[in-house]
């Protein structure tokens, strides 16, 4: 039930797309919410997309993450052709090599902290590497929340546990999508603390699709995509350098 | 109002579908029964209407007092030959004739007796001139030959359909068995049709003698020269009133004896009635399993309509933030079930009436054939059908609708849906629902003797309620034990389906209470069945010594020349007699009360091991009667019929033949588990014909004489049974083992009437899993997109079904357990002792575990094709 960890490419890129395009519908009421988009993510970085509403980069997420697919060019994950992959092919890779932090509803329920941590394991019928697994919860100090159901925990707790669940399988990348579009500004800045601290300290990948500057400005480069186009990309960037380049996409 | 409610009902198709199904099915069995009873009722009032043809009056013996015991044969006395020349002198009469309706089988080509689970008759037949019963009209031309009525001593005529069955043709020898004579060979003379059509006899089988053949044959030896009525015709202008009056100003002086008159209307009435009568009980016994489907159906709408309330909980919430008072919501919800019930009750009645024939099918799968004719759909089907469908449908609404108008505005803004209030009351109700359910049934078991069925069904409704409310509490420490396996073994699937059946507890426990009515109900049977073949077992093991036993083919009584039969057939081959002991049933007025008693040859002891206190076999021969142990000290014996009874005492009995006799009490009989049926009294065969018109057996147990070898003894009895027909002679093995598949077909036709329940059930938890589910989805979608394979979605979902099912079928099991040993034990006198059927009753839940695996299957398939994009983002 595993599948071969996708070796990393010449080119450095843990993830990439070629010339893809999406459409939604056909004829007169089709949408193209990616454009020949063709771009990289370095390994071991922390990158950003941006954009206004309607930009397309959640829908880049999505296909770059397997849980859609492209109508035209071809996404890889390292080596692996996302793009030519099968349903099941498709659900094994988000098991064994995505991490997944989303904005909202994000654990089980019925699941308490600990549990809902280790289900891409519990999924693969693997055991988690115990030292690992408490370098993980250490990291996101979660370790006496374990026990407690998603509804017992704070909003920013529960991103927490989700940000835990990703590392845990150390994933090829991490996907993220506003995982800090439901919190305060206090649990936001928490959560993209561990998420530097990630790529940092463990050498994790993570794109992160977002429209707040500030936590752009945690990434180690911005993507920026207007109308399914990727239309600048930023270094190195500030909140405010950020926020500059976002108010000038508007003219 | 109405609108946004029908606009909701009907955007939701799958969930429609399905809860109307589970209406639709309970009033399509209820209608179907309706209408099946109706048609066979009116096969019966066609048949005895026939039966009556010219017939304006008829004379006969005054009933003295009703027959007792299901298909009992009447107790009017026969009325003499010499009657019948007085009905013809009184003034109105144009013309009397006397009849009889006796036992005569039939036998076709190949000596098998013609028999279709309906009654053999014999009558008189009078020349078509001067017939007053016009009933049956000769066909002229049978198979090429001339057929014409049968002359006096040794012919016969029969009818279409049974002449056909049997093979024969005009001038073949016919072999005919009688009740007190010996079977004779007739030469068939012609063919007849009744009413003028081959069929409406409702699968009986009719003979025609001459008259004076007629009684030659069918009279007992004790009673010659007699009829069972006289058919009167009435002159012309005279209304049938007009001459029964005439006729009642004679007969009524009882200077003639106890004779009365009746229009042939009523007799026909009569008849029929007391046939639908005797049916009624196999009305009552669908329509049992009817109400059971519709109840079970009542918790799948309660349920449904509980969760959708649940669920639309925010959009309930904006109405009535938008102005909309709670009894608003309230009439929405109502309105809604209304619509459903209707709905489906008018699908319903449809599909009960396509139903009957695959249910008289299914009936005769099971050996019980009926007659069939054109269907009646009657008002009454319609209406009840309508409005049991709707307001069943109605009722279970009532209850989620209520909680509906308890949703406040603001939960409009909230994100989570209505969490469930405490249970505190609810457990409180479903308590004491139990304790008065098991109190009822106490009650009906051992206080109230009458109605004590309609007693059990009360209780075990309420306490099927009862457990239902109750059942959350268990719902997870059993769910628990039940993925035990799948958490030792870190399945997370199992963990998953155990979470998700217990993340509402309510809802997995009124979803699992549908199919633990359909399993209590099963396992009840199964108890009740394995107890009672246990027992007979045990009976016919332990109690019973016998070398070969004769028993009816088809429950009609035969005549008791076998037995005479028999013992001639061994008189011919051993000098040592042979043991031959009848067992017969009859009706009698003991101590003024109307009892079906049975009837054993004096040295029954030989045969059957029956305790009985102070028996004194002589004493009985000679005239005494045995009584049940608990008839001792029952205060109707004694010239006043008002002394206690007890060994040594006397009993004033009536029979339908003679005045009443004063019969000593010769012994108490303590244990009847041997006994074929459990009537209180047992009177001696000797002295049977002055007491009773017929003298037909239901068992003859014969004990071979020691000189006689066991091939030989087998061919005795072959020979009698064949000659006779209509009869099988068994050995005690192959006599067990026949009863018991006997009572192995009901058990089964009534496990396949109870699988409709269980069926509706299935359905429940299919909905409640699509509810669900679609509850559910951004969740689905999450576990999609960490990993959760398609496979290990459809498991869990799968698993969430079978742990529902089996917590259900458990909660069932020990429902029926509790019920089934109560009844047992209270049926203790009927000598029934309890066994348990343990193997079976594991094998139940296991099946259950595959139905609920069956249901998951489809809202599975649903939720792995979710897409899982689609799904995260579901609001």
């Amino acid at each position: 039930m595993t599948t071969a960890s996708p070796a990393t490419t010449q080119t450095g890129a843990a993830a990439r797309a070629v010339d893809a395009s999406k459409v939604y519908g056909t004829g007169e009421a089709a949408v193209r919410a990616l454009d020949h988009i063709s771009v990289e993510f370095a390994q071991n970085k922390f990158t950003a997309i941006m954009g206004p509403s309607g930009s397309g980069k959640s829908t880049l997420l999505h296909c770059l993450a397997g849980l859609d697919d492209v109508t035209d060019g071809q996404v890889f994950l390292g080596d692996v052709e996302i793009s030519a992959s099968s349903e099941k092919q498709l659900t094994l890779i988000r098991r064994d090599n995505i991490g997944f932090v989303f904005q909202s509803y994000n654990l089980i329920p019925t699941l308490n902290a600990l549990e809902n941590i280790t289900l891409p394991m519990a999924l693969a019928g693997r055991k988690p590497d115990a030292a690992w697994l408490d370098h993980v919860i250490d990291i996101v100090s979660l370790r006496d929340r374990l026990s407690h159901r998603p509804a017992q925990l704070s909003g920013g707790q529960q991103q927490r546990v989700a940000v835990a669940r990703a590392l845990v399988s150390k994933p090829h990348v991490i996907f993220a999508d506003e995982p800090t579009g439901n919190l305060d500004s206090r649990a936001g800045a928490e959560i993209l603390t561990f998420m530097r601290q990630a790529v940092d300290d463990l050498g994790q990948t993570i794109v992160m699709v977002t429209h707040d500057p500030i936590a752009a400005g945690y990434a180690d480069r911005v993507v920026f995509l207007t109308d399914g186009h990727i239309i600048d990309e930023m270094l190195d960037p500030t909140a405010d350098s950020v926020l500059d380049r976002m108010k000038r996409i508007g003219d | 109002m109405g609108r946004v409610t029908l606009k909701n009902l009907f955007s939701k198709k799958f969930r429609l579908v399905l809860t109307s199904l589970a209406v639709v099915l309970g009033v399509a069995f209820m209608s179907g029964t309706f209408v099946l009873t109706d048609t066979l009722g009116s096969v019966f009032d066609n048949l005895f209407a026939t039966t009556t043809k010219g017939v304006d009056a008829v004379v006969r013996g005054k009933e003295p007092f009703k027959a007792q015991g299901r298909g009992a044969d009447s107790t009017r006395p026969p009325v003499p030959d010499s009657l019948v020349a007085v009905v013809r002198r009184t003034p109105g009469v144009a013309n009397a004739q006397g009849n009889l309706l006796r036992y005569a089988l039939i036998e076709d080509r190949n000596g098998q007796a013609i028999q279709n689970q309906a009654p053999t008759f014999g009558v008189a037949w009078y020349p078509a001139q001067t017939a007053v019963n016009r009933s049956l009209e000769l066909v002229p031309d049978y198979k090429g030959a001339r057929s014409v009525q049968p002359a006096p001593t040794d012919e016969v005529a029969l009818d279409f359909t049974t002449a056909t069955d049997g093979g024969y043709h005009i001038g073949d020898r016919v072999h005919i068995a009688f009740a007190t004579t010996p079977p004779r060979v007739f030469r068939l003379s012609g063919v007849f049709k009744f009413g003028g059509s081959d069929q409406g006899l409702a699968g009986a089988t009719l003979a025609a003698f001459a008259p004076t053949t007629a009684q030659q044959v069918m009279n007992a030896p004790s009673q010659p020269g007699t009829w069972d009525q006289i058919d009167v015709r009435a002159a012309s202008g005279l209304s049938e009133s007009g001459v029964r009056d005439r006729l009642t100003a004679t007969l009524g002086t009882g200077k003639f004896g106890p004779y009365e008159a009746i229009t042939g209307t009523k007799l026909a009435q009569e008849q029929s009635n007391n046939i639908k009568n005797n049916l009624s009980f196999f009305n009552t016994f669908l329509l049992i399993f009817a109400l059971v489907a519709l109840f079970v159906g009542a918790f799948i709408i309660y349920n449904t309509f509980s969760i959708t309330v649940a669920q639309r909980a925010r959009e309930l919430g904006l109405l009535r933030a938008l102005g909309a008072s709670g009894r608003q919501v309230v009439g929405s919800v109502a309105l809604e079930a209304f619509f459903i019930g209707l709905l489906s009750s008018v699908l319903g009645l449809g599909l009960g009436i396509l139903l009957v024939k695959p249910l008289e099918g299914l009936l005769s799968a099971f050996g019980i054939s009926l007659p069939t004719g054109p269907i009646q759909i009657q008002a009454r089907t319609i209406i009840v059908a309508l409005v049991a469908g709707t307001l069943v449908t109605f009722v279970s609404a009532v209850a989620p609708a209520r909680r509906a108008a308890r949703i406040p505005p603001i939960a409009a803004l909230q994100d989570q849906a209505a969490a469930p209030n405490s249970g505190r009351r609810r457990y409180a109700w479903g308590g004491a629902f139990t304790i008065l359910g098991i109190a009822i049934l106490a009650y009906g078991l051992y206080a109230s003797g009458s109605n004590a069925a309609i007693t059990v069904g009360v209780a075990a409704a309420l306490v099927f309620i009862g457990v239902a409310m109750l059942s959350p509490l268990v719902a997870r420490p059993v769910a628990r034990v039940l993925t035990l396996p799948a958490e030792r073994s870190h399945r997370i699937t199992g963990v998953l389906a155990q979470q998700n059946a217990m993340r509402n507890p309510r809802r997995t426990a009124s979803t699992a209470a549908a199919l633990m009515i359909g399993l209590a109900l099963v396992s009840l049977i199964s108890i009740f069945g394995a107890s009672a073949k246990a027992s007979f077992s045990d009976a016919i093991d332990n109690q019973t010594r016998a070398d070969f036993i004769l028993s009816p083919k088809t429950f009609q009584p035969f005549s008791s020349a076998t037995a005479q039969a028999v013992r001639s057939g061994f008189a011919a081959i051993s000098r040592r007699p042979a043991t031959v002991v009848e067992f017969r049933n009859g009706s009698a007025e003991v101590g003024g009360q109307a009892v079906s008693i049975s009837g054993l040859s004096p040295d029954f002891q030989k045969v059957v091991a029956v305790p009985a206190e102070h028996f004194n076999q002589r004493r009985f021969a000679a005239n005494g009667v045995l009584i049940w142990k608990s008839v001792v000290g029952q205060h109707l014996c004694g010239a006043d019929q008002h002394t206690a009874c007890r060994n040594g005492s006397t009993v004033v009995v009536r029979f339908p033949e003679g005045p009443p006799q004063t019969v000593p009490v010769v012994g108490v009989f303590t244990d009847r588990k041997a006994l074929p049926s459990p009537d209180d009294y047992i009177f001696p065969l000797t002295g049977w014909e002055q007491r009773y018109p017929q003298t037909l057996d239901s068992f003859v147990v014969v004990l071979k004489p020691s000189d006689v070898s066991t091939a030989q003894a087998q061919h005795v009895v072959d020979t009698v049974a064949s000659q006779f027909g209509g009869i099988k002679a068994q050995n005690k093995a192959q006599y067990k083992d026949s009863q018991v598949a006997q009572f192995n077909q009901i058990l089964g036709l009534m496990y396949v009437l109870l699988a409709f329940a269980v069926f509706i059930a299935l359905i429940g938890i299919v909905n409640t899993l699509a509810l669900s589910i679609y509850e559910r989805t951004r969740e689905i979608g999450l576990l999609r997109a960490v990993g959760m394979t398609r496979v290990q979605l459809r498991r869990m979902i799968r698993g969430e079904a079978v742990i529902v099912a089996v917590f259900g079928s458990l909660l069932g099991l020990v429902i029926g357990v509790g019920f089934g040993a109560a009844i047992v034990q209270a049926l203790q006198d009927q000598g029934i002792g309890l066994s348990i059927p343990v193997g079976q009753l594991a094998l139940f839940v296991i099946l259950a575990g595959l139905a609920g695996l069956l249901a998951g299957w489809l809202p599975a398939r649903r939720a792995a094709r979710l897409d899982v994009l689609g799904a995260i983002n579901a609001e």
